[in-house]
This record gives structure tokens, C-alpha cells and sequence, in this order.
């Protein structure tokens, strides 16, 4: 280092070690202020992490629904009604009834339990179904396609109270297997049998010895009566089990009595006539439900196996074997054999078939039709309708849009709403939906009717559906189409009047040579700047002075005698993008002012320089050159006004509005609004929509931002 | 035939200054400047930063009316006309005098834009296919851009944005161009490039240019005036103004002597 450029006596600069030293000084004072912003970036990411975690947890997860009416015993009452009301179609609870029409006819056809078909091998012709008839074996491993547990339901306080019922059906489950099959039914397996026996003395608990020496000298509970009542393919068991009862010595009352499972039901657990009800099918949770009512739990024995036969005359020469497929068309639409089958003759099909009470019916209706509410065709859904809700009620459906005309999919969601009530009664985060599955399946399975689904609370339907009082049925469509109008006229008339302030500002202003008229500019640029800052709420209050109360005439629409019949007043679109306007005015006049001071002076010079005017010049070189950071300013004002809420309230959005907003002079909500409205209901759910209201509202402003991006990009290519 | 009163050249002098005074607000940087510009001829101004050259070009075709409180006091008469008269509007006075900055100043346009806007904008009706490759040839640039012609004017080198600028002003066919240091921010083959395009041009144009390198006021001009700052009121001032043979080789002012003899500035 040359010694002339010493400073020598002035001072010194650090040399060697020292440098180095004061160097790595100098570099560690930068890595302290490095690490605090990345530290300072980081916490910026982590909070918007958070705040997507939070918004996306909202709005995704497990709901548990509750039915107000099962949809499952909706569908059957449909089907069985349309077996019902087929042309040719006789039923009867009484099956004997049922073999007599049947066994002289060679177009009959009908069903009921194998017993039946048992008594009357000479006279009935058994139809096979899918290939299998029915035997002990096909009905056991449940090859047969019709196949089905018989059992006895009664209770255990019944039994308790009742010392003959208590032993009545430990008799019954002791002796079944020996008579069950002259009956005509075929026995269960001793495991089956066993586990019966254990529910019975659950159920009886200390009186269980007792019981069991009654059932072998049933002559001691003589003083009680037994009622029975029930379906009416077990009562020729219990039938047979009652009469070797008596046999045995007992001497009370004995009801027995064939009403349909249904109707058993519905004895012993609504009317209490029965204290054992025979069953052709499990109880349904409707039907414990109304046990439950009348403090009665049901005790479930599987007392055998049924096997329903599929009958025609022994005078039939045709059927020999159906499909379900066909069996359903035998039974509902078809009216001649050749319509289901060309083989078959072109003879009328008479059905002759259980009643609508009898568990028969319900078993073939579940077991040959199976189908569920979301498989059903559109006139299905529209009888369905029909028969559950009131002709009120469809008169207005049928005016809002004509049923026929409705789709499948519509009309299941009209059943869901209006029928099955199907009702969100708990929701769950995302997080705890993935990490608690458990825990909520338990809890679901406490709720009577309930449902476990998993559920995007934001969907398509969420978009185009109103506001709803009933959180799973409220959609954002009002809100959607309020943002997208209030927003579209607030920069229709902030961006121009922005972008011509700034213009004048930065072209005009700066050449006036009046001193009293620059103080004048200087003054406004200051407001301009201090506007920016305002608190939102300042502009909802001017807002609400002017546009709302001082104009009202202009912003209601009544001047144009255009107003919107659904209000009288100035809380209108225009009045909420005039104040959206005058909020964003300063940010957009502030960015165009940068913007257009960026454009280099040599271009206007340019401009000039070759004759032009000044508005030419500005037309053609300086606004195109500043579009770019007007736009910039643009998105930001843009993404300002989408997000606003106080300035709205203030004017008097609507929080509650179901009808579209059709022009600028209708009342309307925005997406905040109705997400601030939402968070603040009670129900827990209104927090899920309000998640996915926040969903679309990102959305939108992403979307809203990605077009101005590329717009300006465009620009910039052009311009380079 | 100039509804503005701006007569057009055809005589000895293409401008004349008459006691010019330039002001900046209450601030005067040039004063008493008179000056006759020969027609087709070309006149450099030089002299050191500050003494006020650049101002008096400006003041030639109004540009100083763009900076804020920029004002001339006296007249500049193009044949006879006084520029800074009332009914005189400087729109029309830029379109008769044009203009060549320091720093090559093209649109972010495509070239042919370039030149084609200032004639659209001055109303010219004809074909501007002719007139862009008419400019550019003058410009001594059609052969380096003729194949792209759509292509942005800010791809081109500074010494052929230079002449693109030079071709835009052509393009608009002044009378006068005035070129402010042109080859400041070039190297030397390109800034040869743009004298000989000068010499070229005042065949058919009267140039007026601003610079500080005294080979270039030597090598290009036809005349000389040399402006100094007056250290008593800060003010520019005209030294002396001559042919530029005489001016260099016999100056008549001492200060002019010192000046082109390295003495000072």
C-alpha cells in the first residue's frame, strides 16, 4: 500500500489483524440484523399458516346428520305402495287366504312363508330364485336369496312381572328345534340357540331359576295371561309352541293373535296389548325408539329360519326360476308374463300378496327391491313427496319450479330437506375428523337416526344456494353476487376519477404558475395523503350522511323510477360502491401519482419535442408507460374494498337476504358481512360456512388479483 | 400560409436572438444573448457546465415553457416572427424546430412507431411506409433496422438510438433541429457516425448543437458561440460567436482563448 495515501497524523485506518477483526465485526452486525428478518419473515409465514389451518379446518370434516324420518323406511313404504297399487294385485294378511287364490290359477303368483308352501306341496309349484331353491341348507348359509331370521320380542320387566311369559319362552327356546320343521321352517344352529338362552336369563337376572322350573311345570303360572300378537309367518311356530304349552299344563289366557310384524310392533310397544310379539325382521330403531318411550327395552330371540317361497299353481307350466330383476318387474310394472319374459305367455299376471302390515312384504320389498333414497327415479321421488308433505306445501314448490322439471338430484335434496328432515346436529373440525375418528363415532352413535358423513362445507351448491336460516342448507350465492356488483361499480367509478386526479395532479398541477392555485394543489395532495389513513368507519359515516340520506332520491333509484321493489330506501349497491369508491379513491390517486412520476421525463420531452400537444404525449406515452403500477395500485385498492366490512354495516348491508341483487339500486349483502354474521350465530355449524365463506372470499380475491397480474404483465411485455 | 403567424426560412438567417434573457423562476441563467443563426448551416454552442448553452437551445424551441417557472425575456424571431409572441403557439413551434436529447430517448415502441407516431400526430397524409424508410435513410440507420422495423426501439444500441431519434425528428421535417450534447452518452465511432450524419443533414436542415467537446465544435460546425458564466451575477453569457475556423483559430476574446487553449474549463 503506497505510503502517500497515509492519511499520517490526520488519523489511522485499522491494518491486518486488526482489519480482519473489524471486518468479522462489522459482517456479524449484519448476520444479527439478517437473522432478525428472517425471523421476522418466518412469523409472517407462520401466521399465514396458521390462518390457512384455521380457515381450511373450519370447512372440511365430519358432521353427524340426524333423520328426522329414515329414508330407508321411506323408500320400502314407496315400493310396497307401488306393489300395492298394481293392477291385478290382491293382498291379505291371512296367507292361508293367499294359497287358496293362488292354487287354481295358472297366471297367479305370489309369496309368504315356507310353511305355507310346506302345507300345500300338492296344490303350489315352487319357483326357484337366482338358481336356488329353498332348503335347510340354502337358507342357513343364505344362498337362498330369500332367507330370513324369525323372532319373538318381549321385554324383561315383562317377563319379570309376568312369571308365565318368563316361562313361556324359556319353554320356547328349550323345545323349538323339535317342531320346527314339521312346522315347515328351518332350525337355527345351536350356537344361535345358546346365545337366545343367555339373553333370556340377562334379562330375567335373579329369577332365572325360578322361571326355568315354571317352564317345566308350566300348570304353576296359571294365574297370568300370555298375549301374543305379531307376524304371521313366525305364528305357526309360536302356534305350536303355545299348543304343547298347554299341553304341558298350563292354564292361563292364552291371546295369540297374526297381525304383521309391523302391527306387533306397534302392539307391544306403542299400545302394550301384546307381551310377546313374533317378528319376521329385526326391530327397527324407530320402533325402540317408541319402546323406549313407554320404558319398555326390547329383548330380541332368534327363535328359526324362514325361507319366503315364491309360489305359483301347481297348474303353471311356464315358471320355473326368476331373477330378482324379474321378480321386480313381476310385481310392480309388468302386466303380462310376456312383458317380463318373451318366453313366457301373453297372459295378465295376478298378484297375490301380503299385506302392508305383514314383516313379509317389508322383508321381499327390502330384499328383492334394495334400493336407497339417492337410487330412486324422479317420479318415484315426486310420489314420495306427495305422499309426505302437504298439497300447500307442493302447490309452492310446483310455483318456484315445476317438479317435473326438477332433476333427480334436486328432487332427492327437496326429499332430504322437507321428508327425511335430515338435520347437521354436530360437526366436526378437519383435524379432530382425521385424528378423533373414534371418539366421534362414538358420539354419532349415541344420537338416535344418526349419521356419520364427511363433508366439504364448501361446494358447488354452497356457491349458488341463498342465505339460509339452517346453517347446512345457507349458501353464499347473495353474498357472491352483492361483492361481485358492489365491487365492479366501486372501481367503474374509482378507477377513472383515481387515474384523472393523478393525472392532473402530476401533469397539470406542477405547471400552474398562480401561487394562490399552487397552495390550492398542495393543500389537496396533503389531504389526498392524510385521506389514505382514515379509519373504514369515518367513510361508512359519510356514506350513510350522503349517499344513503342526502341523495337517497339517486341512490334508491326512485329519480329514474327504476327503484327495486324490495326497498325504499338509499341502502342500495350504488350507495356501498360510492363509499367503497371514496375509500379507495386515495390509494388509487396515490399509486397512479407514483406510477406516472416513474415515467421518465425524456419521454415527454420526447413527446413534446416533436409537436405534440400534452394530452397526446400523456396518452401515448405516459399513461401507457405508468398502467403497470396503476394497475399495482389497482389490485391493492381492489383487494381494500373486497375485504371491507365496518364502512357497510354502517350504510346498512343487509345481513339477512335471500333474493339476487338485479341492479345497482338493490338492497344486497358481501361476502364479509355475511361471513361477520355468520361467525357471530350460536350454532357451532354457521362457523363451518362461515370457513367456507372465507374460502370463496380468498378465492375470488385470488382470482380477482391474477387477472389484473397478468393484465399488467402484459402490459409491461409490451412495453419492453 | 401559417395561420399561427410562424413565417417559414428561405433567407441568410434562420433564427435571430435578440437580447435573450432565460429565467428559472426569480433565477436568471442566461442574459442578453444575441445570436443570428445562419440558415442550413451548422452551429455548435459551447462553453463549460453551466454557462447557459443548453438553456438558450431550449429557449430556440420553447422546451424551457415545460420545466416549471421556466421563462424567456426577449425575442427570437424565425424569419421575422418572434417565437414568445402571444399568438404564437409553442406546439407549432416544437413541430417546425426539433429536437435531439442528450440521452437517446426512443418510445418503448416498435421502430417504425417511433417515427411514425410524430408524423401521425402532426397530421401527415401520405404513405408512412415511404416516410419511415425515407427518415431512416436519412438517418444513415435504414440498413442496420430495415428488417426490424416492429421491432422495440430500446433493442437498439445507443448510437443507432441516437439516429432513430434523429430520423423521428427528420421525419416530422422541421425546419431547424436542435440537438442538445447528442453524443454525450456515445462512444467515439458511434459519435463519428452521428457528425457525419450532421454534416449529411445540413444540406437540407439548419443545426443547432450543444456540446463540450471542443474536437467535435471544430471538427463539425460552420460557426461557433462560446457562452461563459458571469461570475458576478451567475448568469450565462454570450463570449463571442464567429465561423468556427476564426473562432478557433484567431479568437477575438481572451476568455475564448483560454478556453479552446485548455487554460481553462
Amino acid at each position: 500500500m503506497s505510503q502517500d495515501l497515509q492519511p499520517g497524523n490526520i488519523g489511522s485506518y485499522p491494518e491486518d489483524n486488526d482489519l480482519k477483526k473489524f471486518i468479522d465485526n462489522r459482517k456479524r452486525g449484519g448476520l444479527l440484523w439478517r437473522l432478525s428478518f428472517q425471523l421476522a419473515t418466518l412469523i409472517a409465514i407462520l401466521a399465514l399458516l396458521a390462518l390457512l389451518y384455521n380457515i381450511f379446518n373450519g370447512a372440511f370434516g365430519y358432521v353427524a346428520l340426524q333423520n328426522k324420518v329414515d329414508p330407508n323406511a321411506l323408500v320400502l313404504a314407496m315400493e310396497e305402495d307401488q306393489m300395492l297399487s298394481s293392477p291385478k294385485t290382491v293382498s291379505s294378511e291371512d296367507d292361508n287366504e293367499l294359497v287358496k287364490r293362488i292354487e287354481n290359477n295358472p297366471n297367479a303368483i305370489g309369496f309368504f312363508g315356507y310353511a305355507y308352501y310346506n302345507d300345500n306341496t300338492d296344490k303350489l309349484k315352487l319357483v326357484s330364485v337366482e338358481g336356488q331353491t329353498p332348503s335347510r341348507e340354502t337358507a342357513e348359509s343364505g344362498e337362498y336369496p330369500l332367507a330370513r331370521p324369525l323372532f319373538i320380542y318381549s321385554a324383561a320387566d315383562v317377563m319379570q312381572e309376568n312369571r308365565a311369559i318368563g316361562a313361556f319362552i324359556d319353554y320356547y327356546l328349550t323345545n323349538v328345534n323339535t317342531v320346527i320343521e314339521d312346522v315347515g321352517y328351518f332350525p337355527i344352529s345351536d350356537e344361535l340357540l345358546n346365545g337366545a338362552t343367555t339373553s333370556w336369563s340377562e334379562a330375567v337376572g335373579d329369577q332365572a331359576e325360578a322361571l326355568q322350573s315354571y317352564a317345566a311345570n308350566p300348570a304353576d303360572v296359571s294365574d297370568h295371561d300370555i298375549r301374543i300378537s305379531g307376524s304371521s309367518t313366525v305364528y305357526p311356530l309360536t302356534r305350536q309352541m303355545a299348543i304343547q304349552f298347554r299341553r304341558a299344563g298350563f292354564q292361563g289366557g292364552l291371546d295369540l293373535q297374526q297381525t304383521g310384524t309391523t302391527a306387533g310392533f306397534r302392539a307391544f310397544c306403542e299400545d302394550m296389548t301384546a307381551d310377546i310379539t313374533n317378528a319376521s325382521r329385526p326391530i327397527t330403531r324407530a320402533e325402540s325408539e317408541a319402546c323406549g318411550d313407554k320404558k319398555r327395552t326390547p329383548v330380541e330371540f332368534r327363535v328359526g329360519t324362514d325361507a319366503l317361497a315364491i309360489a305359483v299353481s301347481s297348474k303353471n307350466t311356464f315358471l320355473e326360476n326368476v331373477t330378482k330383476d324379474e321378480l321386480r318387474q313381476i310385481f310392480t310394472t309388468a302386466e303380462t308374463w310376456s312383458d317380463v319374459n318373451p318366453a313366457w305367455p301373453n297372459e295378465p299376471i295376478e298378484r297375490f300378496i301380503p299385506g302392508a302390515d305383514s314383516g313379509t312384504l317389508d322383508f321381499f320389498a327390502e330384499t328383492v327391491f334394495n334400493r336407497k333414497l339417492p337410487e330412486l327415479t324422479e317420479s318415484e321421488l315426486v310420489k314420495i313427496l306427495e305422499a309426505n308433505i302437504s298439497t300447500g306445501l307442493m302447490r309452492r314448490y310446483e310455483a318456484e319450479k315445476p317438479l317435473a322439471e326438477r332433476s333427480q338430484a334436486e328432487l332427492v335434496d327437496l326429499v332430504l330437506e322437507r321428508v327425511v328432515e335430515q338435520k347437521v346436529v354436530g360437526s366436526w373440525k378437519f383435524t379432530e375428523s382425521l385424528f378423533n375418528r373414534t371418539k366421534i363415532e362414538e358420539e354419532v352413535a349415541r344420537i338416535p337416526q344418526g349419521e356419520l358423513q364427511w363433508r366439504s362445507w364448501i361446494s358447488p351448491k354452497f356457491l349458488i344456494t341463498p342465505q339460509s336460516s339452517t346453517p347446512e342448507l345457507a349458501g353464499v350465492r347473495t353474498a357472491l353476487f352483492g361483492t361481485l356488483w358492489v365491487i365492479a361499480i366501486t372501481i367503474l367509478v374509482a378507477l377513472p376519477i383515481g387515474v384523472g386526479a393523478a393525472i392532473y395532479l402530476e401533469e397539470y398541477a406542477v405547471m400552474v404558475a398562480n401561487p394562490i392555485l399552487r397552495r390550492v394543489n398542495a393543500i389537496i395532495q396533503t389531504n389526498i395523503n392524510n385521506l389514505a389513513g382514515v379509519p373504514s368507519i369515518i367513510y361508512g359515516i359519510l356514506g350513510l350522511a350522503i349517499f344513503v340520506r342526502a341523495i337517497e332520491p339517486i341512490t334508491s333509484g326512485t329519480l329514474f323510477g327504476i327503484s327495486d321493489p324490495t326497498t325504499a330506501n338509499g341502502r342500495t349497491i350504488i350507495s356501498a360502491s360510492f363509499t367503497l369508491a371514496l375509500l379507495i379513491l386515495p390509494l388509487i390517486i396515490i399509486n397512479a401519482q407514483e406510477a406516472i412520476r416513474a415515467v421518465p421525463n425524456s419521454l415527454r420531452q420526447a413527446g413534446m419535442g416533436l409537436g405534440a400537444t400534452r394530452w397526446q404525449t400523456i396518452w401515448s406515452h405516459v399513461l401507457p408507460n405508468a398502467i403497470p403500477g396503476i394497475l399495482t395500485g389497482n389490485i391493492l385498492a381492489m383487494s381494500r374494498a373486497i375485504g371491507e366490512t365496518a364502512p357497510l354495516v354502517v350504510i346498512g348491508a343487509s345481513t339477512f337476504i335471500t333474493v339476487d341483487p338485479t341492479s345497482p339500486f338493490s338492497k344486497f349483502t358481501v361476502l364479509p358481512i355475511q361471513i361477520y354474521q355468520w361467525v357471530s350465530r350460536p350454532q357451532p355449524e354457521f362457523r363451518n360456512i362461515a370457513a367456507a365463506a372465507i374460502i370463496v372470499l380468498l378465492i375470488l380475491l385470488l382470482t380477482l388479483n391474477a387477472s389484473a397480474v397478468i393484465l399488467r404483465n402484459r402490459y409491461s411485455r409490451r412495453l419492453s | 400560409m401559417s395561420t399561427t403567424g410562424v413565417p417559414t426560412s428561405n433567407g441568410k438567417y434562420a433564427l435571430e436572438l435578440q437580447d435573450v434573457h432565460c429565467y428559472y423562476g426569480s433565477f436568471r441563467a442566461v442574459k442578453d444573448v444575441n445570436l443570428k443563426l445562419h440558415d442550413k448551416k451548422i452551429t455548435a454552442f459551447i462553453g463549460p457546465s453551466g454557462c447557459g448553452k443548453s438553456t438558450v437551445l431550449r429557449a430556440l424551441n420553447r422546451m424551457n415553457d415545460l420545466i416549471p417557472g421556466g421563462r424567456v425575456e426577449g425575442r427570437i424571431l424565425l424569419r421575422g416572427k418572434n417565437l414568445y409572441d402571444q399568438d404564437v403557439d409553442p406546439v407549432e413551434v416544437r413541430r417546425r424546430i426539433g429536437m435531439v436529447f442528450q440521452k437517446p430517448n426512443p418510445f418503448p415502441k416498435s421502430i417504425f412507431d417511433n417515427i411514425a407516431w410524430g408524423a401521425k400526430i402532426n397530421g401527415f397524409k401520405g404513405n408512412m411506409k415511404e416516410l419511415v424508410e425515407q427518415s431512416l435513410r436519412s438517418a444513415a440507420l435504414w440498413d442496420e433496422v430495415k428488417d426490424k422495423l416492429d421491432q422495440s426501439g430500446l433493442g437498439l444500441s445507443g448510437g443507432q438510438q441516437q439516429r432513430l431519434c434523429i430520423a423521428r425528428a427528420i421525419a416530422t421535417q422541421p425546419e431547424i433541429i436542435l440537438m442538445d450534447e447528442p453524443c454525450s452518452a456515445l462512444d467515439p465511432i458511434a459519435t463519428l457516425k452521428i457528425e457525419d450524419l450532421m454534416r449529411e443533414l445540413v444540406k437540407n436542415y439548419t443545426i443547432v448543437i450543444v456540446t463540450h467537446n471542443m474536437q467535435q465544435a471544430a471538427r463539425a460546425s460552420d460557426y461557433t458561440a462560446y457562452y461563459l458564466m458571469d461570475r458576478s451575477d451567475r448568469a450565462g453569457e454570450l463570449v463571442e460567436y464567429g465561423e468556427t475556423d476564426q473562432l478557433f483559430t484567431n479568437p477575438k476574446d481572451k476568455r475564448t482563448e483560454d478556453y479552446i487553449t485548455g487554460r481553462f474549463g
